[in-house]
């Protein structure tokens, strides 16, 4: 089955859109069990047995990630972070019947108490087709600064 | 009395309150790194960090930029990064393996153990020139305990067993009980900075009265949303989370601790919670050591996430699997630093288990520890009000009780930050000789025989 790539790029467009703008429930219905939500610290390849990441979220540490933003006490996002990002260089590496993987690059700018920072990487996704459109199985985000400093990454990357 | 800088640290630190300036006066952050960075015990790395011969990392040490290295013959080295030249950093990277450190400058090379090796055209020097006395200045005192190296620049002073006193059998049980080559460092860093001052972090890292509200996220979302069905001890761990119980004991020299029982991750790892094994004969005998000690499923929990949550003056915290450091950057800017650890004799998905629980609390993306770290900002936000200038450190004195030498609260009270402070006010207010003496010294350690 040929790959629709604009149907792809609005997944991609819509999954940013949802997370700049903190749309929880609706971001969280994009994904599907098994999840694997994984953002690698210090260097992008690792094993994560026995090297820490900064997110390595299964289906139950998704929800939960989800359920503590929405609690109202997850003090470092309060105030929230007011963010917008750019989505590109969209490559589509791999195509089969079940499983489409994309890489994608991102620049987003977030802006909270005052203190604008940027944030870039790289991120693979690995989206089940389904109903027209996709769900999202994993992503995994190469950050460019994972081995410097971060204070807050308490936002969806 | 008055210290050289005009600063009452009597008036500064009372029993039961601080006052403001000790967090945002840029005269007296110069005077920590003094008297506290560069003349007593501090933290500067573990063992396991470099595991093999030309394994080194940067530290520091206060301010002083610090080169971490293990030699061909596995010996640790503590060295100054600085070249004896003209004065360049040796060393960029923040860790890596090498054979020896190269001045970009004009070439001057050093050998693991900080010995000055080749420079280039040596012709152009006479015969007065010793390279013996040129290598890479070493930290004066090193010392180690089951792999923790602590360094002091100050060549007299406390010895390290006297400095960490009790400290010590929590550094033990954190380890696991394991020697200072079963306890592996090689799992990476989570490193964040905050605007506000170093001893907030220090505090709040012994702070039994705030995780109820300050990561009442954590509790709240773990009680709703755990997809799988709990056990009832689970449930009850969930429920209690709020209030839960143990003591707050001030160890000595500004070492404190929470002493608590509690299961805060299992809940996250799966139902049951994976079983603890070990890998090794060694092995066998540490896990069944700890059996004996804490019982069965205590012990398992310990080495699952953690076994001691232990502040160790002045830049040391142990709490989880990880270490943690503080990194004063200025009077209202800290690095921390995370290091998780793991255990050579433990099962590798009892490993991978640590890494997972200690990334649910801790690091940037986490549940727990970005929330401590927006509290230390509105906290030094709220140093500016100065019109009533002091905070409340008085929780608990009323009830606070000697027990086996060591001073006892509950877990809520603040008899460890009360700890920490007299430690401090203590090395704040000794006598101005010591320093004066020590930075005599320190000129006559980098003086250069002329050629």
């Amino acid at each position: 089955m040929p790959v629709d790539r604009e149907r792809v790029e609005q997944f991609l467009f819509r999954e940013a859109q949802l997370m700049d703008e903190h749309r929880f429930d609706e971001w969280l219905a994009l994904w599907s069990e098994p999840a694997l939500y994984w953002v690698p610290s210090n260097r992008d390849d690792l094993d994560p047995a026995r090297e820490v990441s900064l997110i390595y979220d299964d289906w139950v540490r998704l929800q939960l990630r989800i359920a503590r933003l929405k609690s109202g006490f997850a003090h470092a996002q309060e105030p929230r972070s007011r963010m917008r990002r750019l989505i590109s260089n969209i490559e589509i590496e791999d195509v089969g019947d079940w499983e489409i993987v994309t890489h994608s690059n991102f620049l987003l700018a977030e802006l909270r108490r005052g203190k604008q920072d940027l944030f870039a990487g790289r991120t693979t996704h690995r989206l089940r087709p389904e109903n027209g459109s996709f769900k999202l199985i994993s992503k995994k985000v190469l950050l460019v600064n994972n081995d410097e400093p971060i204070d807050n990454l308490t936002f969806l990357i | 009395m008055l210290s050289r800088n005009g600063l009452d640290y009597e008036s500064l630190v009372k029993e039961d309150r601080v006052h403001i300036s000790v967090y945002t006066n840029p005269a007296i952050f110069t005077d920590e790194m003094d008297k506290i960075f560069h003349r007593g015990w501090v933290y500067v790395g573990h063992r396991g960090e470099i595991p093999n011969p030309g394994d080194f990392r940067l530290k520091r040490i206060g301010r002083q930029p610090v080169i971490m290295v293990r030699d061909q013959q596995g010996e640790v080295h503590l060295l100054l990064n600085r070249c004896r030249h003209r004065g360049a950093t040796v060393c960029q990277r923040e860790q890596g393996n090498t054979r020896s450190f190269r001045c970009m400058y004009h070439g001057w090379t050093y050998l693991l153990n900080g010995d000055l090796g080749g420079v280039p055209s040596m012709d152009g020097y006479g015969e007065g020139f010793k390279r013996e006395d040129l290598g890479l200045v070493k930290v004066p005192r090193v010392g180690e305990h089951r792999g923790f190296i602590f360094a002091s620049l100050s060549p007299a002073g406390i010895a390290l067993d006297a400095h960490l006193g009790r400290a010590k059998e929590e550094i033990d049980l954190f380890a696991g009980m394991s020697n200072a080559d079963e306890v592996e460092v090689v799992s990476g860093v989570h490193k964040y900075s905050y605007q506000g001052n170093w001893k907030l972090a220090a505090e709040n890292s012994m702070d039994g009265y705030h995780p109820s509200i300050v990561h009442a996220s954590f509790a709240q979302a773990l009680m709703d949303k755990i997809t799988h069905v709990p056990t009832p001890e689970q449930q009850r761990v969930d429920r209690n989370f709020a209030a839960f119980r143990g003591n707050a004991k001030d160890l000595g020299n500004g070492h404190v601790m929470l002493d608590y029982r509690m299961r805060i991750y299992d809940p996250l790892n799966g139902d049951p919670a994976p079983e603890v094994r070990a890998v090794t004969p060694e092995g066998e005998a540490r896990l069944n050591n700890l059996d004996r000690r804490f019982g069965a499923d205590r012990a398992a929990n310990m080495l699952r996430e953690g076994g001691t949550h232990t502040f160790i003056f002045p830049n040391l915290i142990l709490i989880g699997v990880q270490m943690r450091v503080l990194q004063p950057l200025s009077v209202d800017r800290t690095e921390v630093c995370l290091y998780p650890t793991l255990l050579k004799w433990l099962a590798p998905e009892v490993n991978a288990i640590r890494l997972r629980s200690h990334e649910a609390f801790f690091g940037s993306a986490s549940f727990g520890g970005p929330d401590d770290s927006e509290i230390f900002e509105r906290v030094q936000d709220g140093c500016a009000v100065e019109l009533e200038p002091w905070q409340l450190m008085s929780r608990g004195l009323h009830r606070e009780r000697h027990e086996d030498g060591m001073i006892v609260g509950d877990l809520s009270d603040e008899t460890t930050q009360r700890g920490i402070w007299r430690q401090w006010k203590k090395i704040m207010m000794q006598g101005e000789v010591a320093a004066r003496s020590m930075r005599k010294r320190g000129a006559g350690a980098v003086a250069i025989k002329r050629g």
